[in-house]
């Protein structure tokens, strides 16, 4: 079914005009294949009242950048809600590793100051000051940081000074992060603040560098359900060195080394690009987009991989690779693949992922009909070139942007981290997305939708109308369709299951996509005594 | 908060903590009113998570708007976002009713709802619609009491001085839908009329109906709430309930309604004194499908004994279920040794003492605690079985503790909403999950034990 602005403009009937007015400039129907992307509204104020997807900058920060770094302590400060929402919601994993020791581990600790009503009154400061001095002599973690919530911005408690002096007391980095649950439109705030923290206060403190081949970093990989690990099985194969997955299994000691890396890898573009970004500004260093959901996503990206470092024994290395693991997977995704083959789908999730499944579903034969981003920006629709064109307004100027100049005795030009000639780097950079993200729009379809921050109210609708086999989504919506008789997979902590990413990645994908989709029970919603002759809704159509 | 650890060590630091904001506790109230949706004042996040939370737990659709503040209104103020998500929560859901939560945010804000609500009913010269605003700033309480906060003024909001009626009230605490279903179903056979509050038995548990509804048909009917200062007495099951936020005491003393507080009918002991009440408030005899459910309940525990006494059990959750299921283990000889909770009613050791056996162990009350806190204990007094929601799941990973599941949240397993445990009948499958735990773990490691004996310790 094609969608039209009919279809678009019945469901907002119900909005007040100005609310109409509003959301239907998040809403984009592509109209010719060709076309560039027309200029889609993102990264605004959400609407008060009408429910949405979105969460807060803390939620950004701590919940999804800075709690996964495994050897750091984070300590919400505030009250008991906001850390106990944020404790273990994300499933990334971490494990040790020969840097970080089972008991240097604490990811799966929730640490808040449970302001009381004191605290409120006469500040928090003091408590929050015990409070390290505590979290040092239980678990004595080589890091620490300090995540702020609303409240703590409006009492105005000095967390910087406090984190200050505990840093002079104790001798480990002591991190605060204003990021205050109001601060931006969603958590995407929390996200740039978190980058500009650990790209001024923990990258580029390691001194021994890397003596490895093919140093990369995997940035914007969070680890859900293993990814990161799937990833890195594969690249190890391949030859690289991958130093660091960011942040998901990161650990500290790992990401003060980050600019020893010869090229980073970007795969959630949303939460990190800030960092890729940074980097190259400072150290030089290269950034590749990369893809690694999907069967010929990931080949594409292991191919581009290869492109950039230019080295014969690599490049012959990722065709070994890719044609083991076609050879292993190939026959059970065909399994998959025929169930799942012409069911179409929505995904509304993230800052990437709905862009990202999209590869995988089509290697299963599955079509996206509405896709959607919570917490994206423009650039994440329309591609990078429109980054300067983006308005700065009231919200996304509340987050300090640093601005960083090249390290004097670190920087070095893109082209020699990666061993290449100035000219054979540039011909490269045609060819692979280095430094570039495209967006979303290009993979979309004609008669396809993208809508940003997709409210409760909406989401219902498009599934009412458009009648998807299957919609990906979050956990907060995923019943409002089951409700509706159509299941749904959540993208965000894949329903306990995964890795989703890579080769082996996507036979798990598939085969829970095929589960959903063949679940006896809604073949039997309608019993018997209700079956018209002929009408069998139980058959195994 | 300062937590006191089994060792009586005062710490600053909440370490994986055992309760949830408040709020979130009046949200699940407010479900439990017919045709309602929730607002929460403050920041999107807050309401965010709070839907992520139920949502989990219940796996339904839990709807809750937010008046989604940013930095400009923490300091111009947030009435104009109160305002607008208003207008769209009428527009977009048409509710009879909207409760609104505030948060920390507004809470130390400072933000007026009373004369904003009333400026913007005048303005709108809105019909039609009750709003209910619920302070709940969660540096002073947890979900518990966000959970009768909001009950009572629910209760305040609605309740009339009407003629005398021949029904009873029951107050409920933050139970599973399937409880309440239960609870009700009792009350039904002995015929009586009841409002029960809040009944979100329908609304936060739904048959799957194909017809998908914006807010899910059920809740209490706000017209009979009006109607409770009439009713012969309440029944309240909040024995732990704090007298400022418990809605029975507020119908006791403003409309003299004869007030029965109740443990939880969890138990054999608790279950009776919820059946003699019925029973003396409704004049007839108890009905004999009861008296079916209590013998076969007897014949249960009789059974189990000699299994249960083996329990050390560690019980944790929101205060009044911990109560209830104390005294259930108790009577079934498993004395609970480390009992729990996240929230500070300050009196579960009081009311739990008498009913604990003059046992040569003594038992640890940890209140206002984290699970930290709790682990210490549960080394300390060597508990080899846990009851409560699964913030306690370390305790399997860390100590092969297995843990019943009970309470809220239940994210990592499914059926939390479905688990019954209420009545003659639900205690016993309680007591049936309870001791199938210690028999499970019992022939686990009697098949280590066989195998280190038939190969000599330390295996070949
Ligand atoms: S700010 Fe308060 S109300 Fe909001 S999530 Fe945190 S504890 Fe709960
Ligand atoms: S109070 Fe602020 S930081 Fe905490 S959950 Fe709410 S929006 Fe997020």
């Amino acid at each position: 079914m094609t969608v039209t602005e009919v279809h678009i403009d019945e469901m907002m009937t119900p909005y007040p005009d100005k609310v109409r007015k509003n959301r239907k400039k998040h809403i984009i129907i592509k109209s010719a294949e060709s076309a560039a992307c027309p200029q889609i509204e993102a990264n605004t104020r959400t609407i008060p009242g009408i429910i949405s997807q979105r969460g807060c900058a803390y939620a950004g920060c701590k919940g999804v950048v800075i709690g996964p770094i495994k050897d750091m302590v984070t300590i919400t400060h505030g009250p008991i809600g906001c850390g106990y929402y944020s404790w273990g919601t994300r499933r990334n994993k971490a494990r040790s590793d020969d840097r970080t020791p089972p008991e240097k581990i604490y990811t799966n600790l929730c640490v808040s100051t449970d302001m009381q009503e004191s605290d409120i009154v006469f500040g928090g400061e003091k408590k929050l000051a015990k409070m390290i001095d505590e979290v040092v002599a239980i678990f004595s973690p080589r890091g620490i940081n300090i995540c702020a919530t609303c409240p703590i911005g409006l009492i105005g408690d000095d967390m910087g000074a406090v984190a200050k002096e505990a840093e002079e007391r104790h001798g480990i980095p002591v991190i605060a992060y204003n990021c205050e649950g109001y601060k931006g439109v969603s958590q995407s705030a929390g996200h740039h603040i978190a980058n500009n923290n650990l790209m001024e206060r923990i990258i580029g403190s390691g001194t021994d560098p890397r003596t490895e081949e093919f140093v990369i970093y995997l940035l914007g990989e969070y680890n859900i359900g293993g990814d990161g690990w799937e990833i890195e099985r594969m690249l190890t194969d391949i030859g690289y060195t991958v130093n660091c997955i960011l942040t998901g299994d990161s650990s500290y000691e790992e990401i003060k080394d980050l600019h020893f890396a010869d090229l980073n890898l970007v795969q959630c573009h949303r939460s990190i690009n800030y960092i890729a970004e940074m980097m190259k500004t400072k150290y030089g260093t290269p950034w590749l987009k990369v893809n690694f959901i999907g069967v010929n996503a990931t080949i594409q990206t292991l191919r581009d991989m290869a492109t950039c470092f230019n080295n014969p024994e690599l490049t012959r290395m990722t065709e070994v690779v890719i044609e083991r693991e076609l050879a292993r997977i190939t026959p059970a995704l065909e399994k998959f693949r025929k169930i799942c083959n012409g069911k179409t789908a929505f995904a509304y999730v993230g800052g990437s992922r709905s862009h990202h499944y999209q590869y995988l579903l089509r290697d299963l034969g599955m079509e996206v009909i509405v896709a959607g981003y919570e917490f994206a920006h423009r650039d994440d629709y329309e591609g990078r070139d429109v980054i300067p064109t983006i308005k700065t307004d009231a919200d996304s100027k509340n987050i300090p942007e640093l601005h960083l100049t090249p390290d004097e005795a670190l920087y070095q030009e893109a082209h020699l981290h990666l061993g290449l000639s100035k000219e054979q780097y540039d011909t490269i950079a045609a060819q692979v997305p280095l430094g570039d993200y495209e967006g979303m729009y290009p993979i979309m379809r004609v008669g396809r939708i993208m809508v940003d921050d997709v409210n409760h109210y909406e989401a219902e609708e498009m599934i009412r109308q458009l009648k998807p086999d299957l919609v990906f989504s979050g956990v907060r919506d995923k019943y409002i369709s089951h409700k509706m008789g159509v299941p749904s997979k959540q993208l965000h902590s894949y329903d306990y299951s995964g890795p989703y990413a890579g080769f082996n990645g996507a036979v798990i994908f598939a085969r829970d996509v095929a589960d959903a989709l063949v679940t006896p029970a809604w073949k039997l919603i309608t019993p018997p005594w209700e079956e018209k002759n002929g009408n069998r809704s139980d058959s195994d159509a | 908060m300062e937590v006191m650890t089994s060792d009586h060590q005062v710490r600053s630091v909440n370490e994986d903590q055992c309760q949830m904001c408040m709020p979130l506790g009046g949200v699940i109230a407010f479900k439990g009113i017919e045709e309602t949706m929730v607002l929460i004042h403050g920041s999107q996040g807050c309401s965010t998570y709070m839907r992520l939370s139920n949502v989990e737990h219940y796996h339904e659709p839990v709807d809750i708007a937010s008046t989604a503040l940013n930095e400009k209104q923490t300091i111009h103020g947030g009435e104009a976002n109160l305002r607008k998500a208003l207008d769209n929560v009428i527009r977009v859901y048409n509710p009879s009713v909207i409760g609104i939560l505030t948060t920390c945010l507004t809470e130390t804000m400072g933000e007026d709802l009373d004369l904003m609500i009333s400026a913007y009913k005048h303005d709108r010269n809105l019909q039609g619609v009750d709003i209910i605003p619920v302070p709940t700033p969660s540096y002073s309480a947890s979900h518990t009491e966000g959970f009768w906060s909001a009950t009572r003024r629910i209760i305040e909001h609605y309740a009339r001085a009407t003629a005398e009626t021949s029904g009873i009230n029951i107050i409920i605490p933050h139970i599973s839908p399937a409880d309440i279903r239960e609870i009700k179903r009792i009350i039904d056979l002995f015929g009586i009329e009841y409002t029960l509050i809040p009944d979100y038995s329908m609304t936060m548990d739904r048959p799957f109906g194909g017809n998908y509804q914006k807010i899910p048909p059920g809740g209490t009917v706000p017209a009979d709430i009006a109607r409770m200062p009439g009713a012969q007495a309440t029944i309240q099951f909040g024995l732990t309930c704090p007298e400022q936020l418990s809605p029975g005491e507020f119908l006791r003393r403003k409309y003299n309604v004869p007030l029965f507080s109740l443990p939880l009918p969890i138990g054999l002991k608790n279950t009776d004194r919820f059946i003699s009440v019925l029973s003396e408030l409704s004049g007839r005899p108890v009905p004999e499908v009861l008296l079916l459910e209590r013998g076969w309940l007897l014949d249960g525990m009789a059974d189990a004994h000699k299994y249960n006494a083996e329990g050390r059990p560690l019980i944790y959750g929101e205060p009044e279920l911990v109560y209830a299921l104390c005294t259930l283990c108790a009577e079934n000889g498993a004395t609970p040794l480390v009992v729990a909770s996240g929230t500070k009613t300050g009196n579960l050791e009081t009311l739990l003492s008498p009913i604990l056996p003059d046992a040569c162990e003594k038992t640890i009350f940890l209140e206002g605690t984290d699970f930290a806190a709790i682990d210490q204990a549960v080394e300390d007094q060597r508990v080899n079985v846990a009851v409560g929601h699964s913030g306690g799941r370390f305790l399997t990973e860390r100590r092969g503790i297995p843990v019943l599941r009970i309470g809220f949240p239940i994210h990592d397993r499914i059926g939390g909403q479905r688990i019954r445990s209420a009545g003659y009948a639900g205690t016993l499958s309680f007591l049936d999950r309870f001791t199938n735990a210690l028999l499970e773990m019992k022939y686990g490691s009697y098949r280590q034990h066989c195998l280190e004996e038939t190969r000599g310790k330390g295996g070949y």
